[in-house]
């Protein structure tokens, strides 16, 4: 009797949901479809594949190491750590005009950012200005939260602290005269991570926001000195420190440290020699790594990428070859089809 | 094979003491627990089925879900996370997802156990009549307590096992249905001791029950329903008790006005309890699979964890030494240290592999598959479609698409225990069509009898007018018979007699010949009273020659009204047409009717007559009470002396009497034949009758040969019976193919026999393999223990899911024991109900159980789950490839809050979708082809192999995922934030083809779940990425504007594109493959439409081996003896006094004449 007083009550509408009988799709594949639909994707893999490969090709690279590893560079006399403030040149000569805009990049290889802790190391709140974590950073930043004598570092942490200082300056050599090439450092770094990301506290002057605080031990120059040139690009805002404090994903990365927009190098570099001036200061020979310069142009999918391009002809290669394959398949092994 | 029997010493353990009317004694050592500890000797009378008490409840729940290997896990991580030096995600983000699932599940199991306790509770509650101080007062059954002696009234529940000490009814018999107990339908007596009966109905009873101070000692409590031991010492005399004396609990009390007992066995001592077996957890073949796998997993993090944490430890040795801004970091800690701390953060960081959320959703799919079976219209029964199917147990769903064997009970499940006469054969003419269902068939107009009350669906008026035109003596003399030959007694109510038979058969016998006119209306011990067409007549009872399964006949001989002797037999065919007289008419044309019959699989009687002459009678009867006093050969004397009276036979006709099947009871049972199910039956009924019942419910083809007895025990006993089988088969000539030689035989194997197999360990694997090859197995005469011990059985010897479908108190083991157990919500107390995982009103609901909600569960279940882990390992382990380079670090690859809402936002949707709504074909397809069910069986969509084919997938997948961006971010001005977008949208195109590949039916609902959370990702990452959260809060909002940057770079989107397509590439290619090679025949079932499946009247050959003639009648022997005990031998014992209280229209043999009634109760005895 309880049951059905139970059962009754609980009686459910007769819903296509209850009774399963939801009006579905099922689509009914055949070899007909999959077959053809297996050759399509491959050949829009490999159109997609030719269109990236040729862009990739279009763009120039120049990329040369200066680490001065090898006794014939000239930088080989900074490799010493010792060495401070040492200057060293790499002279490289363009047989047609490189073409612009120019994007001029340094490259670290063998150099861990993607390090769980190094990449800890920093305080969003300092870096966003906050006052408070000025005098007392947060201990994600130790051991470069204070320095020996108790006294704040700013910024702290050690993935600020290893900010890369290594100074370019280009010359063009036209007709023995070195002739500056103008860089522009403005915007390199990410639009959010200068206007949101990082802030200096508002503070006139600046440098009074770092009273009582240290520089990284690291630093030749403190926060608000980083750019004597300009002063609004100076604090936790200058571009230089946002691409670095940007961390690369894997061992071997790139960072845009300027860019060739201005003057007569517009259009790009023209043909000629040119000569790096190199203020060698970030010493990587320690732990084997190594350092570039690479100078660029972009195309609408950015720099120079031949992996994507080949990838996508292997894929779509891979796809079509398989296809045929299914279709030897098919045709040997096929059942007749009934009516 | 029941258990105790070995540890039985027949000798010295009747130990089990019970003092009448002593409530002080027995109290003492009543049994208590607590916890654990249990003493005391006597079990009081409180059924509890339930596990959980309030202070039990905590530790045996948490208990039971610590099993799962998975929960362990889980507890694992919450304490990881909770040690902040290796934590990366705040405490509470595991601990809280991990309280709720066990709660959510230590709920459920709380629920099922109130219900139980409810249930239980009601049964406590039942009334009982308890002897307390002088008078029966009303209480409750578990108020009962050893030594009480009970009053039990007519149709009550029996509430402990009790001694017999005295009834209403003349020499303290009383009948009793057992049909809960063993299943079978015919009523059973039992009779108190001389000693006890004489002395109780002699005064007031109460008085002289309260007075009755025996001491009764027999067995140990134990399961063996059939067999009581013991004494009664009463008065200084020990009077011996066997299982006749002992009304068991379960039992219903019939025909009988009250009953008096002491109770003896009480709760969970008592024989049925005791028969009911353990309470157990069940877990499914997936679930089972996926613990496995589960270890696995873990195993496989802890080892990648601890590689990269030994990786880790070398790097800063080796590397970060060199490096001053990082070797500073590391604050001094050796490199062991660090590698120690590595170590779980990977492990912590590795862990979404095996999500909790994959335990949370398995669980929600399982509660909305088993609410589909409730709210499935097509499996409601009873009246107005009141009852649904109703899944108790809610995670063996899945189970359900995998069922290999079907173990049935017989009575209440296949038949409807309601028997119909349908058709009989008079003089060589046919009355009445079995081929159209008794239903609807016409009824006919037997307004003019005023003794009919419908229930006859023999629907032939040219009988009816034979019968009633007087011209045809052959069909009245037939119908004479069915009205005189018999055990049936009657009782009248509102004017009308009421039949109580110990056969039904014989209960439609006689309606049958109510409604046609011969009236059965009343017997005494020498008397019967008919009333033919009106006309009464009084037929003298001379002799009863009663059935016995040896002998498959019974016989009457009476003294006609007008004089003459004539003895009217009926019994098996085969028994009856050997006794025929020389040169019988219609002879021929009775044997086709017999086979006609025989087809429509009912049950048939030879009827016949024979006209004796006094002076036969009188030399018989003679030679008969001769016989009786000898001592030596009596039996056999007997045997003779009714073989001479019952010969020369005329051949009156044949009954044909259906046992009614249960709706769609045949079609269902072939359609679950042809789903590759074995169907067998376990009964407690005999043989006879579940053969019959084989054949009736298409088990067995008409052509099946039986094995059993001899043969099947020379099978077992040769070491390798499959070679044995089949080469018997060669050699004999019903076999025409060889190969087909197991699939047209079938094994019958009784209770007995299944005993032996306890001595005989061996014989369980010889007969499983024989049972392999066999296409079915019945079982009958087997105790609710052995039904539990042939699951047991199976259960070792297969891998095999086990379904067991029951619907009685005798079935309650055997669905505990089972995998899965089905009770039917039918008629009968409701115990298999309470103790099934599934109930359902029909036996045909198992169609669409099976082949339907069990299949689409299995095929959804399985691929949620091979989904489920493909997307959650590939999104792991993606780390262990980052861990290269960014020297061990444990530093993740995803934004935080992607890893929290990828399983839960990103991708739990569309698999949802896919576990609620997948269906690869229709229900209707489903139930037109049941040979798709055989995926399940096979364990052919989850698997070891195929989930280690999943993982290897994922595997590869979080290569692709991780080594195709690094190509293109590598040496790259791209920083580590794109990255993790990049590999976060690839990831996430990857689990979406995925699910489209394996998604076949596309619902609505699909189609939304998929578009929504695909599109939440493009909502929630800009969300999550917005520069006013992370000025809210920095460090849990720590990729300010990567969405911004990323999301226009169309490097990103290619670089996505690309891996993504790598990534399924693989699955992509075997889905294709599998459209190529397979897709003709899954065509062929979309678009194919079927009927329904058809049942194959196959050609029936001539012979007696199909035909099936016996009576359900009791194993033993019938009733007759006692109906006409005192007729047959007034010798030797003592007189009877008759001062019992009769009821007053309870027409019973002796209560007329219960003055010169001396009932040789030795006599019956005896002759067992």
């Amino acid at each position: 009797m309880m049951k059905e007083e139970l059962e009754t009550t609980n009686r459910p509408d007769n819903t296509a949901f209850t009774q399963q009988r939801l009006p579905a799709w099922q689509p009914m594949l055949s070899a007909g479809i999959v077959i053809p639909g297996f050759v399509l994707i491959g050949l829009a893999f490999i159109g997609i594949g030719v269109a990236l490969f040729i862009t990739s090709q279009n763009i120039t690279v120049l990329e040369k190491d200066y680490t001065g590893v090898e006794t014939t560079s000239d930088c080989y006399k900074c490799s010493n750590p010792s060495d401070k403030n040492c200057t060293c040149k790499l002279e490289f000569s363009l047989s047609n005009l490189f073409e612009g805009p120019v994007f001029f990049y340094y490259g670290l290889s063998n150099y861990f950012q993607s390090q769980r802790s190094y990449g800890a190391s920093k305080d969003e709140y300092q870096l966003s200005g906050d006052l408070d974590y000025f005098k007392t950073p947060i201990s994600a930043c130790s051991p470069y939260q204070y320095d020996a004598n108790q006294n704040p570092i700013v910024p702290c942490g050690s993935l600020a602290n290893s900010m890369f200082n290594d100074t370019f300056k280009l010359y063009q050599i036209v007709n023995g005269t070195k002739k500056l090439v103008p860089f522009d450092g403005k915007g390199i770094a990410w639009w959010t991570d200068y206007n949101i990301k990082y802030r200096n506290p508002s503070v006139t002057p600046l440098k009074n926001a770092f009273n009582g605080t240290v520089k990284p031990s690291f630093w030749s120059k403190p926060a608000y000195e980083l750019d004597t040139s300009d002063p609004s690009n100076n604090g936790f805002v200058n571009q230089d420190f946002l691409v670095w404090m940007r961390r690369a994903a894997l061992p071997d990365f790139r960072k845009l440290y300027r860019r060739i927009t201005e003057g007569d190098y517009a259009r790009g570099l023209p043909a000629g020699n040119y000569s790096l001036e190199i203020a060698y200061n970030y010493p990587v020979l320690s732990f084997g790594g190594r350092k570039k310069v690479v100078f660029s142009n972009v195309s609408w999918m950015g720099g120079k990428n031949q992996f994507l391009g080949i990838a996508y002809l292997v894929v779509g290669s891979l796809c079509v070859v398989m296809s045929m394959v299914m279709l030897i398949v098919y045709a040997k092994f096929k059942f007749p089809e009934d009516d | 094979m029941t258990k105790g029997d070995t540890t039985t010493n027949p000798e010295t353990d009747i130990t089990w003491e019970v003092r009448a009317n002593n409530r002080h004694f027995h109290k003492h050592r009543q049994q208590r627990s607590f916890l654990c500890f249990r003493w005391g000797r006597y079990a009081d009378n409180v059924v509890r089925s339930f596990k959980y008490s309030p202070l039990t409840f905590l530790p045996l729940t948490l208990y039971e879900q610590f099993q799962r290997v998975a929960n362990l896990y889980f507890l694992l991580m919450v304490v990881m996370q909770c040690v902040p030096a290796i934590s990366s995600i705040p405490w509470y983000t595991t601990t809280i997802p991990l309280v709720i699932v066990l709660s959510v599940r230590g709920l459920k199991d709380l629920t099922n156990d109130l219900a139980r306790r409810r249930s239980d509770s009601q049964i406590n509650r039942r009334p009982s009549d308890v002897l307390i101080s002088q008078s029966f007062s009303p209480s409750q059954w578990k108020d009962v307590c050893v030594g009480d002696v009970l009053r039990i009234h007519k149709d009550q529940i029996i509430p402990a096992d009790l001694l017999l000490l005295c009834s209403s009814e003349p020499h303290s018999l009383c009948y009793v249905e057992t049909a809960d107990i063993d299943g079978e339908t015919n009523l059973k007596y039992r009779q108190a001791l001389d000693a006890t009966h004489t002395e109780m109905t002699s005064d007031p009873t109460e008085q002289t029950l309260a007075a009755f101070d025996g001491i009764v000692l027999c067995e140990e409590p134990n399961s063996h329903l059939y067999t009581f031991r013991g004494e009664l010492r009463w008065r200084g005399e020990r009077h011996p008790l066997d299982s006749e004396h002992i009304l068991l609990r379960g039992t219903v009390l019939r025909n009988t006005d009250t009953a008096f007992g002491m109770a003896i066995y009480t709760g969970s001592d008592s024989k049925i309890l005791r028969n009911v077996g353990r309470l157990r957890v069940k877990m499914t073949q997936i679930e089972k699979v996926l613990n496995k796998v589960v270890i696995g997993i873990v195993l496989f993090i802890l080892l990648m964890a601890l590689l990269l944490a030994v990786g880790s430890g070398v790097f800063q040795g080796r590397v970060l030494s060199q490096i001053e801004v990082l070797s500073a970091l590391t604050r001094g800690n050796s490199p062991i240290y660090t590698a120690f701390l590595t170590f779980w953060s990977y492990v912590i960081l590795l862990s979404p592999a095996m999500p909790m959320s994959l335990y949370i959703t398995f669980e929600m799919i399982h509660v909305l598959h088993s609410l589909f079976i409730g709210w499935d219209i097509e499996m409601r029964g009873g009246v107005e479609r009141s009852i649904p199917a109703q899944a108790r147990n809610t995670s063996l769903n899945e189970e359900l698409g995998q069922v290999g064997h079907l173990l049935s009970d017989k009575t209440g499940t296949l038949t409807q225990n309601r028997l119909l006469f349908r058709q009989c054969c008079i003089a060589g003419d046919i009355y009445g069509d079995a081929s159209i269902s008794a239903e609807e068939s016409q009824t006919l107009d037997l307004s003019w009898n005023p003794f009919s009350c419908g229930g006859l669906y023999l629907s032939d008026q040219r009988l009816v007018d034979k019968l009633r035109g007087q011209q045809c003596t052959q069909s009245r003399q037939f119908l004479t018979t069915l009205a005189l030959c018999h055990t049936v007694m009657t009782e009248w109510k509102n004017g009308a007699p009421v039949y109580q038979a110990a056969s039904p058969d014989e209960e439609a016998l006689v309606g049958a010949a109510r409604e046609l006119g011969w009236v059965f209306l009343s017997r005494t011990r020498d008397s019967l009273t008919v009333s033919e067409l009106g006309l009464k007549r009084h037929y003298q009872l001379l002799t009863l020659l009663d059935f016995t399964s040896q002998r498959r006949r019974m016989s009457v001989l009476v003294r006609e009204p007008e004089g003459g002797l004539k003895l009217y037999c009926k019994g098996a065919d085969i028994v009856i047409l050997e006794r025929l007289q020389k040169d019988c008419p219609h002879l021929e044309s009775t044997e086709r009717a017999l086979d006609l019959f025989a087809q429509f699989s009912l049950r048939t009687l030879c009827i016949a007559e024979r006209t004796v002459s006094e002076a036969k009678w009188e030399e018989w009867s003679k030679t008969m009470a001769q016989a009786v006093m000898t001592t030596r050969n009596r039996d056999d004397m007997l045997e003779r002396l009714h073989d001479d009276m019952e010969r020369d036979l005329k051949l009156l006709g044949v009954t044909a009497i259906e046992d009614r099947l249960q709706d769609e009871v045949p079609e269902t049972i072939s359609m679950l034949r042809q789903a590759g199910l074995k169907v067998w039956v376990l009964t407690g009924d005999k043989k006879e009758t579940v053969v019959n019942i084989g054949y009736a419910c298409r088990l067995l083809d008409p052509d099946t040969r039986l094995l059993e007895g001899d043969e099947l025990r020379q099978l077992l006993q040769s070491p390798d019976p499959e070679i044995t089988f089949s080469k018997g088969k060669e050699t004999e000539l019903w076999c025409v193919d060889r190969e087909r030689a197991g699939e047209k035989s079938a094994l019958v194997l009784t209770g007995p026999e299944l005993a032996e197999f306890d001595a005989r360990p061996e014989w369980g694997a010889r007969f499983m393999s024989l049972a392999g090859l066999c296409q079915s197995v019945l079982c009958c005469r087997v105790t609710p223990g052995q039904k539990a011990d042939v699951v047991t059985l199976v259960r070792k010897n297969t891998t095999s899911i086990i379904m067991a479908i029951g619907d009685g108190a005798n079935d309650v083991n055997m669905i505990k024991t089972a995998h899965i157990g089905v009770g039917l919500a039918g008629v009968e107390g409701g115990q298999a109900v309470q103790n099934a995982d599934y109930t359902l009103a029909k036996f045909s609901f198992l169609q669409r159980l099976l082949l339907v909600h069990g299949r689409w569960s299995y095929r959804r279940i399985a691929v949620f789950l091979r989904y489920f882990l493909y997307k959650t390992c590939s999104f792991a382990l993606v780390h262990i490839w980052f861990g290269f380079f960014n020297g061990f670090s444990a530093q993740s690859l995803y934004e935080n809050w992607f890893i929290f809402l990828y399983t839960v936002f990103y991708t739990a949707m569309p698999v949802e979708c896919l576990g609620i709504f997948e269906q690869d074909v229709s229900a209707e397809c489903s139930l037109s082809w049941p040979e798709l069910y055989k995926v399940g069986q096979r364990q052919e969509l989850f698997n070891t192999w195929l989930l280690a084919a999943t993982l290897l997938h994922a595997f590869y997948t979080s290569l692709v995922l991780f080594f195709m961006p690094l190509g293109v971010f590598y040496n790259s001005a791209l920083d580590y934030q794109t990255m993790a977008v990049t590999v976060s949208i690839a990831l996430l195109f990857s689990a979406t083809i995925e699910i489209i590949l394996l998604t076949r039916h596309w619902t609505k609902w699909s189609v939304a779940a998929m578009c929504v959370s695909f599109g939440l990702f493009f909502v929630c990452t800009p969300i999550t990425h917005s520069p006013k959260l992370f000025e809210k809060s920095p460090v849990d909002y720590y990729f300010p504007g990567v969405s911004q940057n990323a999301f226009p770079n169309p490097v990103v989107w290619f670089t996505a594109l690309l891996t993504a397509w790598t990534a399924v590439l693989p699955s992509f290619t075997i889905h294709t493959l599998n459209i190529i090679l397979t897709n003709p025949d899954k065509h062929r079932v979309h678009i194919t439409k079927h009927g329904p499946v058809e049942l194959q009247k196959s050609g029936f050959r001539r012979g007696d081996s199909h035909r099936r003639s016996s009576y359900a009648m009791s194993q033993g022997r019938g009733i007759g003896r006692l109906i006409t005990s005192g007729a047959s031998h007034r010798s030797t014992a003592p007189p009877v006094d008759r001062r019992g209280t009769l009821g007053e229209n309870v027409t019973l043999a002796g209560q007329t004449q219960s003055d010169d009634a001396p009932k040789n109760i030795t006599e019956i005895d005896s002759s067992k």
